[in-house]
């Protein structure tokens, strides 16, 4: 199967680049790229190529032409105007480049699809994998591989994790890496394919399915070119890792403004719909969703039983979070006599043993530490919301270590609900940091929860639930 | 746009496949109808290209029993099918009651082969509660299709038909894989009813 498709190693992990178009201008997009690899400390051959260069650029001896380089190259970059493209990719093809990134724009996405025919026509004289064009590249953590036009300064790069996050628009994909810092949770690649004129959904997802540091695949797609492949591909790979979905151009009005974006045929949102809903994927509706849900799939194990305990320090928004546990087809767990006896044991006499357990205004770390014990070890009990609202006088700095303490175990999957400002925000990003997910409401830890157990369902049905295991071993 | 299959060349197609529609027969004069009826209560339709809502345009004659009104029927499709040339007339007998559903198929040009199931009627395109796959489609999927809509409990009323709807859906999956050059396909309506079914009207769209 993986024979099919492109092996996209050259591409994110290469020991030898070629910036075409790098540039002592600043303002030059081939400027920004070379920099960017020499910020993030990228410790491979780098080979600046310019037409008019002339001695060094960035202090690296600059090339007219790949062809003069040489040198073994992994991975050229190309970031020139869209009509010298092709015979720069010639080039490339000539000095056996390995693979290509073409980040510049002005091809089918502004109607020339002679031009974006050529370069298919070049990749595939050379059996040369080529992403873009018209899109940012890609970043892998991992091995210091960052070929996006973005300054450094203006975009908060994301820890090292296990997410991978593959967009068709770059202007998405570059907002929701600012977004994926701010959620806390780690991503290990970023491929931005644009125009898909090579290499497409299908060999991204394939890569990413077999990537052993990918744990997790967030998906941002407008359409798919080989719709046959990509369910053949989704097959394979959803049984093994969470895929989550979100589809651009759902309605008519988005589907005729995605044509203009990327030019891909669409095909209708209902089969779409049907593709995602029968192969396992996760979708999500929102960016907030999608980001919401990779980060539970990322820190937390899978569970295929829905029987949900709600513990808070606030009334009301326990209920709140009983009502979203039952719009989102959970249920809300029935403690086991036992559990009850030891709750009755250590919570003072006004809390009530009933789901959702309101510990009170003044539950301090013991007293969540307490109910988190028994619960995590209660048989009736299979995930679990804990509502720590930081406004409360007993909620600080020790009931989000006790929370990441239990958070952490990875036996039974615990989300956090926590709303609120700066105070809240800065235990919420240690919580976060630890891999336990925190959400802002009720209604989107429940719907994440819900996403978890839906796809924990699909992986029983597939027999590979307890697949996971291998992936995170492998991750680390 | 595709063409349309003949309505007895598509009746018999289906047929190969369990998918059985109501008897039906073309008819070239009054007399056949009656040979037809043999008694029975039927429904006469004029089929012509130019005619696209045959319901609405009156093509359609309901619960005709005796000599007297199927001949009656007969004569006054024979008039309005002047306009209508080329066209033929259908008749077929007329089903009881029961829970209207509908099954649909359709060619996606990303993905092929789109399996739909709705409850039919007059409220289908309004609250468009329907469901959709990609075929084949499994026991699963067929289950989970039926499932996921919202007028369940009405497809569901009667227990037996759970059953008889998934199992109609797995036939016209496998129909719709094996006849790729089927573009499109609708049966609508299919009329649940006593633990059977009955497919009342069928069109099948080839390249």
């Amino acid at each position: 199967m993986a024979g099919k498709y492109y092996n996209l190693d050259n591409m994110l992990k290469p020991k030898s680049v070629a910036i075409i178009g790098a540039s002592q201008s600043p303002e030059k997009v081939g400027h920004i790229i070379m920099q960017n690899y020499l910020n993030v400390g990228y410790d491979g051959d780098l080979y600046p190529v310019n037409v008019s260069a002339e001695g060094l650029i960035l202090g690296k001896k600059s090339y007219k032409s790949v062809l003069d380089i040489k040198k073994p190259l992994d991975l050229a970059v190309i970031a020139i105007p869209a009509k010298f493209v092709p015979q720069s990719l010639e080039e490339c093809g000539k000095a056996k480049v390995k693979s290509v990134i073409i980040v510049s724009s002005g091809f089918s996405e502004v109607g020339d699809t002679g031009l974006q025919e050529q370069i298919v026509s070049i990749a595939k004289k050379y059996s040369l994998p080529v992403l873009g064009p018209n899109c940012l590249g890609v970043m892998d953590l991992r091995s210091r591989v960052d070929t996006m036009f973005l300054p450094t300064f203006k975009i908060d790069k994301p820890s090292i994790g296990g997410v991978s996050f593959a967009s068709q628009s770059g202007a998405v994909g570059s907002a929701v890496l600012d977004l994926i810092s701010h959620e806390n949770f780690g991503l290990s690649k970023f491929i931005s394919y644009g125009n898909a004129a090579v290499v497409d959904e299908v060999d991204i997802l394939n890569y990413l399915g077999h990537d052993p540091d990918t744990k997790v695949i967030i998906f941002y797609i407008e359409g798919v070119r080989r719709g046959k492949e990509f369910v053949e591909v989704a097959k394979e790979v959803t049984k093994l890792k969470p895929v989550i979905m979100i589809k651009g151009g759902i309605t008519p009005a988005g589907s005729s403004a995605a044509h203009s974006h990327t030019a891909s045929l669409a095909g209708s949102y209902a089969a779409y719909e049907a593709v995602f809903e029968q192969y396992g994927f996760i979708q999500a509706k929102s960016l907030d969703d999608m980001l919401y849900f990779a980060k539970i799939f990322e820190a937390q194990p899978l569970s295929t039983k829905k029987r949900i305990a709600i513990i808070t320090n606030g009334g009301g928004v326990g209920v709140l979070a009983a009502d979203s546990l039952y719009l989102n087809g959970l249920q809300m767990a029935e403690l086991s006599d036992d559990a009850k006896k030891e709750l009755r044991k250590v919570m003072p006499p006004i809390v009530n043993m009933s789901m959702p357990m309101d510990m009170a205004g003044d539950a301090d770390d013991k007293r969540f530490g307490a109910a988190m014990e028994v619960l995590s070890k209660d048989p009736n009990v299979d995930a679990l919301m804990v509502i720590s609202l930081f406004q409360t006088p007993g909620a600080d700095s020790r009931v989000a270590a006790m929370i990441i303490k239990y958070g952490s175990e990875g036996k039974k999957p615990i989300v956090v609900v926590s709303p609120g400002g700066n105070y809240a925000e800065v235990h919420n990003n240690m919580m976060e940091s630890s891999g336990v997910p925190v959400y802002p409401s009720p209604e989107d830890a429940a719907k994440a929860l819900a996403a978890l157990v839906k796809y924990s369902e699909y992986r029983e049905r597939m027999g590979s639930l307890n697949a996971e295991d291998k992936n995170i071993k492998k991750s680390k | 746009m595709g063409t349309l299959m003949d309505y007895m060349d598509a009746h018999a197609l289906l047929g190969k496949y369990g998918i059985k529609a109501l008897d039906a027969a073309y008819v070239g004069s009054a007399k056949e109808a009656v040979g037809f009826a043999k008694g029975r209560t039927i429904v006469m339709k004029l089929i012509s290209d130019k005619a696209l809502h045959k319901s609405k345009s009156g093509l359609v004659k309901l619960s005709l029993s005796g000599d007297a009104k199927i001949e009656g029927a007969y004569s006054e499709l024979v008039k309005l099918g002047e306009k209508l040339k080329p066209y033929k007339i259908l008749v077929q007998e007329q089903v009881s009651n029961g829970t209207e559903i509908i099954i649909g198929g359709n060619t996606d040009p990303q993905f092929g082969k789109l399996i739909l199931l709705g409850l039919g009627g007059i409220y289908v395109e309004v609250f468009k509660d329907v469901s959709v796959r990609l075929c084949p489609i499994t026991e699963y999927d067929a289950n989970a299709m039926i499932e996921s809509l919202k007028s369940k409990q009405i497809m569901l009323a009667d227990e037996r038909n759970g059953k008889i709807v998934k199992n109609l859906l797995l036939k016209v999956s496998e129909f719709l894989v094996k006849n790729q050059k089927i573009t499109e396909l609708d049966l609508n309506p299919i009329i649940l009813h006593d633990g059977t079914y009955d497919a009342v009207d069928l069109r099948l769209i080839g390249e």
